[in-house]
């Protein structure tokens, strides 16, 4: 009992983040999450083909949202910054970027794929999609529209 | 002894075990040089197609998944 205890109070550190988990202070200070909002945390890389498909949906994702209730945040995961930031520059995304060379960010969350969209309300992650999807700017706007 | 024995065991099998490749890891895989068929993948393409024409099947020459990971 006590060892199935102990996982399941581990489980996050081993599977990253699931949907339910509240998100450590250090990811939050790097993100700049407030409690106000809801985010959406887009983890991309300049090397993933789906990632650079699904980006103009998610800037056209950021064109329609409220910014006052709803931000997006893209985190970059080269380890090669400059790279990053050209495929930032090449795809036009309209929204803040943060990068995470070292993998600091991402570790957290552990995604199984990528692109990776994590939802976070109130510190706690509440929803994510994994993978590329058709529609995605649809998808992201129906589960907005579910969370409010 | 024996208690010894195990942990030099433990820590030479070590090495032997299986790493994921995290999503965020698999810039190398994802390069065109990793595909099934190479950089150039119509060479492939033309082996596949004599491969069918030859042995009336095709199909099982790769695998899923790979790249970013993506669907």
């Amino acid at each position: 009992m006590k060892i199935l205890a102990t996982i399941l109070l581990f489980s996050s550190l081993l599977f990253g983040y699931q949907i339910g988990d509240k998100i450590d202070s250090d990811i939050k200070e790097k993100l700049s999450i407030e409690d106000d909002k809801i985010y959406i945390i887009d983890f991309f890389a300049s090397w993933c083909p789906s990632c650079e498909k699904e980006m103009p949906y998610i800037s056209k994702v950021n064109e329609l949202i409220d910014k006052d209730k709803v931000e997006i945040i893209g985190v970059g995961v080269d380890e090669d910054v400059k790279k990053g930031e050209e495929f930032v520059k090449r795809v036009k995304a309209n929204f803040k970027i943060v990068n995470d060379p070292k993998s600091n960010i991402i570790k957290k969350f552990d995604p199984i794929g990528m692109p990776a969209l994590y939802f976070i309300k109130k510190d706690v992650v509440v929803a994510s999609i994994i993978g590329a999807k058709d529609d995605i700017d649809k998808i992201i706007l129906n589960k907005l529209k579910d969370l409010k | 002894m024996r208690v010894l024995i195990l942990i030099g065991a433990l820590f030479i099998f070590n090495g032997c075990a299986i790493k994921n490749v995290k999503a965020w890891e698999k810039e190398t895989l994802a390069k065109n040089t990793m595909k099934t068929g190479g950089v150039n993948t119509l060479l492939k393409k033309f082996e596949n197609h004599v491969y069918f024409s030859k042995e009336a099947s095709k199909g099982g020459g790769g695998v899923a998944g790979g790249g970013c990971g993506c669907n």
